[in-house]
């Protein structure tokens, strides 16, 4: 297997503040790798320099055998690396189906191609009854399955989730890790941030952590559960033996 | 299907009726009423392409406006081509001004890119104003009268002016139909709603918006040249007038911004209002209707901020909850 995604010496300050320095880790296809740490760790900073939002002071990222630095973001997402935001931004204004066209006329422009596409991303995500209430109605949940469906409506090889799973209840991320397992199954590369751990040990085969902008640890999920240097930056001491067994 | 009959049907009846209006007409001053609502919708139609569905609020397109006018004139006064001719020209070069001038507005937003639009359109004015030997200056120029000749865009009876402002109004509306139609519709509207968002999913924002500003500026200009036709004279204060700008934006909003009909009902709404008042007040206390009409607007502008149109689709959306399968999609 090849691999997808590889970054290398990534840096980005914004005036004193050293964003992300000096950050690399790879991501093979089809493989689903977590990006965790504490706020301000430079996870969603990273999210914004692989897909084109920031750019850069220092090194290189290359996308399926690409160099992807200095592309804008919707030449990134042409090159089939589609992102959600933290924030949900959906479109108000639209419908969900209308939603989610916008992000199928990227591959095909014919409107009743796009309409059968956003179907099939909007069932997938299970959105299908309300596809035709205008965004700005839905609840949390529902405007980041929007915002699931409009990106795969892209039909991306890679996929950037920027904690989908905040302010979800249980129950409801356990619909999200599941939702997450059959992209990952349907051959999706996933990167995705995220805080519940839960989702992460459910989901994740490969974690790097971040912490003030640099990588302080990475491997399985495992191995991550286990590291003091983690256990100090981020999980905190009561963490270890609980959820590693969880892990297993 | 049966609503989709029942808008041709109206829409045919509407057309005819537009068609015979002027053959029902005995007042010119009625027909000139007409003829600046038919005018001015189409601005507005023009302005909503871009401000309207992609939400970038220009109060700069008199610039258009004068740069159509001025076109056109010069190609006739000083080269004697017809204005039918100077009119496609000056819309191509409004097209090819607006690349430069959104080249530099477009990397501002919100109301500073609102600002911006309005500084290019004064540059102009005063390009136009000062430099004497390209166009008459500040004095202007009159329209040479040919009497009827309708190869130069003179007519005796007014009610050709009225079919040429019908054509003007059928072709912005023909292609923002098309727009809305289509996936360049959907663009705008994503681009108006999140920027940022529209980015992330393959949309080319800069290159949307320059598009949409080229052939909003085009349309705009061939209101330009053909008001300056009706009124046989020119000078920059009236082919750059600001309010012109304001005219086009405001009755978009009132209307409804991003809907095919918006700027219509907006212009139809906002004319009359007009000039109804004028005659019935004007005579009496001086200015008292632009104070009426100042205030009818803020009446709207507070209680529906959606415009007309908006306040239709809210009532249409009550109407459907009523049934069982509410009707999907619609950008």
């Amino acid at each position: 297997m090849g691999e997808a995604l590889v970054i290398r010496d990534l840096s980005k300050r914004f005036g004193g503040l050293r964003a992300v320095q000096e950050v690399s880790f790879s991501v093979r296809e089809n493989e689903t790798l977590a990006l965790i740490g504490p706020n301000g760790a430079g996870k969603t900073t990273s999210f914004n320099l692989i897909t084109g939002f920031f750019r850069p002071d220092t090194g290189s990222i290359t996308a399926f055998g690409r160099e992807i630095v200095g592309l804008r973001p919707h030449d990134i997402c042409a090159h089939g690396l589609a992102r959600t935001f933290q924030v949900a931004k959906p479109f108000g204004a639209m419908t969900v189906l209308a939603n989610v066209m916008t992000g199928a006329f990227l591959r095909d422009k014919r409107i009743e191609v796009a309409r059968e596409k956003a179907r099939e991303a909007i069932e997938f995500v299970g959105l299908s009854a309300k596809e035709g209430r205008p965004a700005r109605d839905l609840t949390t949940i529902d405007q980041r399955r929007l915002e699931m469906a409009r990106a795969l409506a892209t039909e991306p090889r890679l996929l950037l989730l920027d904690e989908v799973m905040a302010g979800l209840n249980p129950a409801e991320i356990d619909q999200a890790v599941a939702l997450v397992g059959k992209l990952s199954q349907r051959g999706l590369t996933i990167v995705i941030v995220e805080h519940v751990m839960r989702a992460i040990m459910a989901v994740a085969r490969h974690i790097v952590v971040l912490d003030h902008g640099q990588k302080i640890a990475e491997g399985s999920p495992r191995e991550i559960v286990e590291n003091p240097q983690v256990i100090r930056a981020y999980l905190g001491s009561g963490y270890a033996h609980a959820s590693a067994s969880e892990a297993r | 299907m049966k609503g989709k009959s029942f808008a041709a049907l109206a829409l045919c009846l509407g057309a005819v009726l537009l068609l015979a209006l002027p053959l029902l007409l005995k007042s010119t001053f009625v027909l000139d009423i007409f003829i600046r609502i038919l005018l001015f919708a189409f601005i507005g139609t023009a302005w909503n392409l871009m401000g309207g569905y992609a939400k970038q609020l220009s109060l700069g397109h008199v610039a258009y406006f004068g740069l159509g006018a001025y076109t056109s004139t010069i190609l006739q006064v000083d080269f004697d081509i017809s204005p039918w001719i100077g009119m496609v020209a000056g819309g191509i070069v409004a097209a090819l001004a607006s690349l430069p001038i959104g080249w530099l507005c477009f990397r501002l937003r919100g109301p500073y890119f609102t600002i911006a639009t309005i500084a290019t359109a004064q540059v102009l004015m005063l390009v136009f104003l000062k430099f004497r030997d390209f166009a008459w200056g500040a004095e202007g120029t009159t329209i040479p009268n040919l009497g009827n000749a309708p190869l130069m865009m003179q007519f005796e009876a007014k009610s050709a002016y009225y079919y040429v402002a019908l054509g003007l109004l059928a072709l912005g509306l023909a292609i923002t139909f098309l727009i809305e139609r289509s996936f360049i519709g959907y663009y705008l509207v994503a681009i108006g709603e999140n920027e940022d968002a529209a980015e992330a999913i393959g949309v080319d924002a800069p290159r949307m918006k320059r598009d949409i500003y080229m052939i909003s500026a085009f349309l705009t200009a061939l209101a330009g040249t053909f008001y300056i036709q009706y009124i046989y004279f020119i000078d920059p204060a009236t082919a750059f007038n600001f309010s012109i700008s304001i005219e086009a934006a405001l009755v978009s909003i009132v209307g409804g911004i991003g809907t095919l009909w918006g700027p219509v009902i907006g212009t139809v709404l906002l004319e009359t209002t007009s000039a109804l008042l004028q005659s019935w007040l004007g005579s009496r206390i001086g200015g008292i209707q632009l104070t009426v009409y100042s205030l009818i607007l803020m009446a709207v502008i507070l209680w529906r901020p959606t415009g007309i149109m908006g306040f239709l689709s809210e009532l249409h959306a009550k109407h459907l909850r009523a049934e069982p399968a509410p009707k999907p999609e619609a950008a």
